[in-house]
């Protein structure tokens, strides 16, 4: 199966003299072509959730299999390995490099896997135009909008051609419109190049775009149950 | 590469300001390099721009010329020895001299050192201006160009103090000063008849100062255990020998060895603000996939890159500078030495930037997590 399975984890803190766990045996399996929505309030473990799909961060218990690939015990190399090559993050506030242009923010993944061809270039405006984004790519961030920013993120996290996308809280700095269109690209190019995708968010309006719904209150998950298919 | 480069080009105010760090600490490196070396020149330069591998003293003189004396009837003798390719007797004399006709008390007397040597012998100076000695009879004497700058020109006769015996410049050489005091060159066997000497000092005229010897891997051990008085100083011991030539170098090195330790501290902490300010930006590069080789060869090969040029404005402004300098001021620049000190400087600033290395190494790609700015 290709896509990302998170059998059983638990993520605990010490904090002090108190263990807090973040994570209660969550477990959660998400298919190539499915577009999954994690919800929740502030603290209630979807950071936690996101940095341990995302390889950043080990579980004190359970396993995470990416492509059938078990992670769980990978070193801090193997890890920045699987980022590198089978995650495709898309971080809040899209988190871009200040003083590289539209185009070099996605071919700077290519290059950090070794080597930048012409392949590599011409797919990375393939994305741009998907995307909406044709004449920007000589922008630098701080020229583009918000929604633009976000969408660029959208493209990089795609670029290395992963299997996993992970989106934190893409919409968080947007305002309705352009999160609509933001989430609406973003389910498009998951749907259109089979990708498997989770994003955390708090912004009930966007699960619309969604296959399914997780709730995480205090570090437990569970499905919603949907009445009605969109 | 790429990125690093990318970066320096954004962010070019930044960069440009601890590029003037880099440019003034290396200006100040040149310049007092120059003067360091000036300075040393001034004190040794007769014996340092020579080529020569030692000198024949007498015993005791504890390397220095101006203590020596032997016979010069050594020079055959000392010829014959092990490694030895040429030799030629040399003579030194301190004095003073001042221009023809002008004996009252107010015109200048200029301290000089009088240097006899046998013509076409390979310590003789080269010529930058006029001519080399061409008739022994006249005194004529070869003069170190410091003596131009005190008025003195080419035909000019000069008074040596004391004697009364006249000498006509005839040519100019460069860096040719002993003692901080101008060279003048003159034909050894003319050098033997200005020399005060004492009546009943018999061989006075087989008296030199030493014998400039030079060749490769040069032994004298057999020639030294037969002849008695006499003991043999390398080029290095020579110059080592000449008064307060090892307090001054030492005073200059350490100015500039401190100035590069200081450098390296300040550069370094340069380094490090600025990494952590991109603290952020390394853990976006990480959680996308970026290892730390990746971003540590980014941040030393931005290090390098700024470095190398700042570098190359600072020895292009030490040179504009030696334009600007009074020519009464010492300063001798090796090329050898501009590329030591900035190999040096260079390694100093990415040795620095380590620091930052080590904090790069620790970012968390959790950071990128957060809520940024």
């Amino acid at each position: 199966m290709s896509g990302i399975e998170l059998k059983n984890v638990t993520k605990r803190y010490k904090e002090n003299k108190f263990e807090i766990t973040a994570l209660e045996n969550v477990s959660v399996q998400v298919k190539a072509g499915e577009f999954v929505a994690i919800v929740g309030p502030s603290g209630s473990g979807k950071s936690t959730f996101l940095s341990i799909a995302g390889a950043l961060l080990k579980p004190t218990e359970g396993s995470i299999m990416i492509n059938n690939q078990n992670i769980t015990d990978f070193d801090e190399k193997q890890l920045s390995s699987v980022r590198l090559n089978q995650i495709g993050f898309i971080l809040q506030t899209a988190n871009l490099i200040p003083y590289l242009t539209v185009l070099d923010q996605l071919l700077i993944v290519k290059k950090m896997q070794g080597t930048v061809t012409k392949e590599d270039k011409a797919f990375a405006l393939e994305l741009l135009k998907d995307l909406g984004l044709e004449n920007k790519e000589k922008k630098y961030p701080n020229e583009c909008s918000g929604g633009e920013r976000q969408r660029v993120a959208i493209a990089r996290s795609f670029m290395n051609d992963p299997d996993i996308i992970l989106a934190d809280e893409p919409t968080s700095s947007l305002d309705t419109d352009r999160g609509h269109e933001v989430v609406q690209q973003m389910a498009e190019q998951v749907k259109t190049r089979n990708k498997a995708a989770i994003m955390v968010t708090h912004d009930e309006r966007m699960l619309s775009y969604c296959d399914r719904v997780y709730r995480i209150v205090d570090g437990k998950l569970s499905e919603e149950v949907r009445t009605q298919e969109v | 590469m790429g990125l690093a480069l990318k970066e320096l080009l954004y962010s070019k105010g930044r960069f440009i300001m601890i590029g003037l760090i880099i440019v003034l600490i290396s200006w100040l490196v040149f310049i007092l390099s120059g003067l360091g070396t000036g300075l040393s020149t001034l004190s040794t330069g007769v014996l340092s721009e020579a080529e020569y591998s030692g000198i024949v003293l007498e015993e005791g003189s504890e390397f220095s010329l101006s203590k020596s004396s032997v016979n010069r009837s050594l020079t055959e003798k000392v010829s014959e020895q092990e490694g030895v390719t040429d030799t030629t007797p040399m003579s030194i004399f301190r004095n003073s001299v001042r221009k023809e006709g002008a004996e009252d008390a107010e015109d200048k007397i200029t301290d000089i050192v009088l240097i006899g040597l046998e013509p076409d012998s390979f310590m003789e100076p080269n010529i930058i201006k006029g001519e080399a000695w061409s008739n022994s009879d006249e005194n004529q004497v070869i003069a170190d160009e410091s003596l131009e700058n005190d008025g003195y020109k080419i035909g000019d006769t000069v008074v040596l103090d004391n004697t009364d015996k006249e000498l006509t410049i005839v040519g100019f050489t460069e860096n040719k000063t002993l003692y901080h005091q101008s060279a003048l060159y003159l034909p050894m066997e003319n050098f033997q008849n200005l020399r005060p000497s004492s009546p009943d000092d018999a061989d006075v005229e087989e008296t030199v100062s030493g014998i400039v010897v030079q060749g490769t891997d040069v032994n004298l051990e057999t020639f030294l255990e037969d002849e008695e008085n006499v003991e043999y100083g390398t080029k290095e011991e020579t110059i080592e020998g000449i008064p307060g030539y090892v307090a001054e170098n030492a005073t200059i090195m350490l100015m500039l060895w401190f100035l590069m330790i200081i450098s390296a501290f300040i550069l370094g902490v340069f380094f490090y603000v600025l990494t952590n300010q991109k603290t952020n930006q390394f853990g976006v590069l990480k959680a996308i996939g970026g290892s730390n080789g990746f971003i540590i060869r980014s941040v030393i090969s931005q290090v390098f890159i700024l470095s190398l040029v700042s570098i190359l404005v600072g020895i292009g402004l030490t040179y504009l500078t030696v334009l600007a300098l009074p020519e009464s001021m010492p300063f001798y620049l090796e090329s050898n030495m501009v590329i030591i000190y900035s190999l040096v400087l260079l390694a100093i600033s990415v040795l620095s930037s380590l620091f930052s290395v080590a904090k790069i190494t620790k970012i968390d790609p959790l950071t990128a997590l957060g809520r940024a700015e």
